[in-house]
């Protein structure tokens, strides 16, 4: 079942270049829709125990370890479902070579949203910059070509230090228990020597925090998310996003949670500064693409907060908001990016007034704002609701800030629906067409995903709770007496 | 005296392939033919004696060490031989004595990795490089002529060093048998026998081109046609790197306190400073032949680590890094076609007009920059671990450094390939039958390398378990 999850993506990638070149959106639409239905077989089956495990280079102790927890399962329907979103509104004339990459991209964020291994998890960490890269560079304007080489660049910095974490993580491990090995599971409890475990933490923190990525190291987010195709950039903020936050959970709290606790005020303190930064950066963003981007940084920086209150409630909370954001973002940028098709620009002085023209793109526009901005009733409260419950149980002040940047939220995600679809008519040409049957065929399930994970949230909950807690270390050996709190949560 | 066949059919037909040239004037290609199967059939027979092949015994007085080390580096100069004569296919440029100098190239690189004497070691040192003075010129081209004289003149410098660091050594010891000297009571200090190593090793850093020895080699490999490129990139390192590892795992290891942390500064150097140098450059083959320098430092890695792991990840980075390079000459040489030298422009529109050609060659760049599911990413991972279980964390993150820095070079011919616009070399390209196999069979090799090594861990194991490093 497993396998199927990473082959389908990746055998359809490769019966692309059989088909006819016309045929290229339809196989890749088909191979899409192939793995939701994989998933959904998944999701019906995931009570049960799911895992593959495949003794891959046993000279170094490495097996191909996959498995579903309450951790990764809704991160792998989001992935599968927003690759159908993407593949969808994507027009044909993109040609093969960009449905490839995409069908390509699926493969990796599947693979690493199954990895229980950390070598598997790694390979397929380094595996998702290339489709990136690559859809980047074939990007139309000149600038896409730097704005590829700079994500590619920042986010290897990263990962390469890693690497040698994680060699370092094995080599200790051996030394101290004598057994040479990348399991996660088997690495989780090790007295980590004191001496190491500082630049340890440091060398997974930094490159999880590049791709998320959290202030200060966000530098090829404005580029690439401006740069790049809308449905890439749904993709971008949607899945990619949530690799670091996931690379925190399924990593470093396991790895290093005890350790995590003294440090616990000062990451607090980062993932707020990224929190307030980014939506004040957002409020002053004259680009519509540019202000959802770092909106989204900003929530980046509320589910960090989620995960770094070592609190369950914050956990949960940061794993259903990874979800719902991702749905409630990609959706958005898909929805820009058709704002731009029918304008021509994405500047924010040169529209205005297109509720007139174009009702219905209005109506779901503002659906998908007061989604993201965190409405009740839909996602994104419920998961801002259970991160501010954990802030509460431990660390009160940043409860406080938090609620201070919803305000804030509100703030810009309604100007930038204000600036565009209200107020005088705009001075740029006048606008294309409004939604057709197609987009509407894309866009009504996707309102309706949210509007079902906004009335029951539980559906999510109260499958990951269980198996999220062991998978991020807070049950178990390695929590004990490490003062990781529950924050309210059975 | 089967343990000499490969050598002897390699040096066959280096023979016979000129006689070919002699005699039969109307059989074009016959000297190619010749040398091409005789190549291989040297090839098969290294893969049967690595398979014989106990522990090591010592040939000729010590002269050759006859193990599993010399036949698998037998294999891989084999294999670049081979690469490099089917890329000068139909090549009538490259004059008809080509494959024979091929031959003899490849003959001089087996002789130093499997030497156990100063002498051979020196012997095989110039048979290698002779054929490549001429190689490198044989075009007759401006640029050619410039690469060759460059290569003769510093290549006779840095043997005069060599066989400087020999007589001191022999004046110290009293013996060429280098396999000898750990057995001497030398102590392990410093002294006439540390000079003479340090010669020695400096001989051998300009054939692998390390740095600070490493300035001949982007104007060699720049001039030099793409066939003999392909050679002195990817089997005159080999050699070297084999030789180097031989010389100090074999000859030195007592000293290991003060020549590892040495070969490891310079590896880092040479990483850092290959890498960085690559960055600019706009020729396709400059920049491979700075990202050679860089790859020198990787395999330096493994040989300063100086433990079993590092031993065998040196000689299991030969491979990804041989393979890559093949591929990437492979498409030079099919983008060039009649011309010569390929600019990074020249790639442009290929990923559209040649999508099979961009896709193969995508692979072969990603695995030098060391990215996964390539073979070069198993390379380094093998090289962190070993640097890492030797707990030199320096030599770990100046690994991590070089190939950071060495990242956008590899990235940027990617990328100019994806331009919407068509470089006139692109229209032209043509598939050569030639060509087109060495660039497949590295792709294919590259992408399964890195998916499923472990059978070819099973053979480095094996091949590079130099019985004190355990």
């Amino acid at each position: 079942m497993l396998w199927a999850l990473l082959l389908v993506p990746l055998g359809m990638s490769g019966v692309l270049w059989i088909l006819p070149k016309a045929a290229a959106k339809a196989a890749a639409t088909i191979g899409a829709l192939a793995e939701v239905a994989v998933w959904a077989a998944v999701l019906v089956r995931a009570p049960h125990r799911l895992a593959l495990v495949w003794n891959w280079i046993p000279e170094w102790g490495i097996r191909f370890h996959l498995g579903v927890d309450g951790l990764s399962l809704f991160l792998l329907g989001l992935s599968a479902v927003l690759t159908w979103a993407a593949v969808f509104v994507s027009p044909a004339e993109r040609g093969r070579t960009y449905f490839f990459w995409l069908l390509l991209l699926e493969f990796a964020t599947m693979g690493l949203f199954l990895a229980l291994n950390l070598f598997v998890f790694y390979l397929f960490w380094e595996a998702i910059l290339i489709p990136i890269f690559f859809l980047l560079s074939a990007a139309p304007r000149p600038q896409a070509r730097a704005a590829a080489l700079k994500w590619l660049i920042m986010n290897l910095v990263g990962s390469l230090f890693m690497l040698v974490g994680i060699v370092a993580v094995a080599v200790i491990h051996a030394e101290v228990t004598g057994r040479y090995t990348f399991e996660i599971a088997a690495l989780a409890g090790t007295p980590w020597p004191a001496g190491s475990v500082g630049w340890l933490l440091t060398a997974f923190l930094i490159a999880f925090a590049i791709k998320a990525p959290l202030w200060p190291l966000h530098g090829w987010m404005p580029e690439a998310y401006s740069e790049a195709p809308a449905p890439v950039t749904a993709l971008l903020a949607g899945v990619l996003s949530k690799a670091g936050i996931f690379g925190l959970l399924r990593v470093l709290l396991p790895l290093f949670g005890p350790a995590l606790v003294p440090l616990r005020m000062g990451l607090l303190v980062w993932a707020a500064v990224d929190l307030v930064y980014g939506a004040l950066v957002a409020l002053r963003q004259k680009d519509t693409k540019l202000v959802a981007a770092y909106a989204s940084m900003s929530h980046l920086g509320m589910i960090a907060l989620g995960v770094f209150s070592l609190t369950r409630a914050g956990i949960l909370g940061a794993t259903f908001q990874m979800v719902a954001h991702g749905l409630m973002v990609g959706g958005l940028f898909i929805l820009l990016g058709w704002l731009e098709e029918a304008t021509g620009t994405r500047e924010l002085g040169r529209l205005g007034g297109l509720s007139r023209h174009l009702p219905r793109l209005a109506a779901y526009f503002q659906f998908f704002a007061l989604a993201v901005l965190g409405l009740p009733g839909l996602p994104g409260f419920v998961g801002e609701y259970l991160i501010v419950q954990g802030l509460v149980a431990g660390a009160v002040g940043f409860a406080v800030v938090a609620v201070i940047v919803l305000v804030v939220a509100a703030w810009y995600m309604l100007r930038l629906f204000q600036g565009t679809m209200q107020g005088p008519p705009p001075t740029a040409p006048a606008p294309g067409r409004d939604l057709g049957p197609r987009q509407l065929a894309f866009v009504l399930p996707m309102a309706g995903l949210i509007l079902l994970l906004g009335v029951w949230p539980a559906s999510i909950t109260s499958r990951a709770a269980p198996t999220l807690y062991r998978a991020v270390g807070l049950v178990g050996h390695a929590a004990v007496g490490t003062g990781i709190g529950k924050g309210g949560m059975r | 005296m089967v343990y000499l066949l490969p050598k002897i059919l390699v040096a066959g037909g280096a023979l016979m392939s000129l006689l070919a040239t002699l005699g039969l004037p109307r059989w074009r290609n016959g000297a190619f033919w010749v040398a091409l199967v005789l190549l291989l059939a040297a090839g098969v027979d290294a893969a049967v004696l690595w398979q014989a092949e106990g522990n090591l015994s010592l040939l000729v007085a010590g002269s050759m060490i006859a193990d599993p080390f010399s036949s698998l580096v037998d294999l891989l100069v084999v294999a670049a031989g081979v690469s490099s004569l089917l890329l000068s296919w139909n090549g009538d440029r490259y004059g008809p004595e080509f494959p024979a100098l091929v031959a003899v190239a490849v003959l001089g690189m087996m002789m130093v990795a499997e030497a156990g004497n100063l002498i051979w070691l020196f012997l095989g040192v110039e048979v290698l490089s002779l054929p490549l003075y001429v190689l490198a010129a044989s075009e007759r081209t401006a640029l050619g002529g410039e690469a060759g004289l460059k290569y003769l003149l510093l290549g006779a410098f840095s043997s005069g060093i060599l066989l400087f660091g020999m007589a001191l050594l022999y004046g110290a010891t009293g013996t060429t048998l280098f396999v000898r000297y750990p057995n001497l009571p030398l102590g392990t200090g410093f002294g006439l026998y540390g000079v003479g190593f340090l010669l020695v090793l400096v001989g051998l850093g300009f054939k692998v081109a390390m740095v600070p020895f490493h300035m001949w080699v982007p104007d060699v490999y720049e001039g030099s046609p793409t066939p003999v490129t392909n050679l002195m990139a990817f089997g005159t390192k080999v050699g070297a790197a084999a030789a180097i590892l031989r010389l100090v795992a074999y000859g030195f290891y007592p000293q290991a306190q003060w020549w590892s942390p040495l070969i490891g500064y310079l590896a880092v150097l040479t990483m850092i400073v290959g890498n960085l140098l690559a960055l600019p450059q706009r020729d396709l083959k400059r920049l491979l032949a700075y990202s050679g320098i860089g790859h020198a430092g990787f395999l330096l890695v493994g040989i300063a680590a100086h433990n079993f792991l590092g031993s065998m990840a040196a000689v299991f980075y030969l491979v990804p890094y041989g393979l890559a390079a093949i591929g990437a000459f492979a498409l030079i040489r099919l983008v060039e076609g009649n011309g010569e030298g390929v600019q990074l422009d020249d790639l442009e529109g290929l990923a559209y007009a040649h999508p099979w050609a961009a896709a193969l060659f995508i692979v072969v760049m990603l695995s030098l920059a060391g990215i996964p599911l390539t073979a070069g990413f198993i390379g380094k991972f093998y090289l962190l671990q070993a640097a890492l279980v030797a707990n030199q964390t320096g030599l770990a993150v100046g690994l991590v450094v070089g190939t950071l820095v060495g990242l956008a070079a590899y990235l940027r011919p990617l990328q100019r390939m994806f331009a919407r616009s068509r470089s006139e070399r692109v229209q032209a390209f043509r598939w050569s039958w030639a060509g087109g196999a060495v660039l497949v069979v590295a792709a294919c090799g590259t992408l399964f390398l890195g998916v499923y090594p472990s059978p070819m861990m099973h053979i480095v194991d094996q091949s590079a378990n130099f019985f004190w490093l355990r």
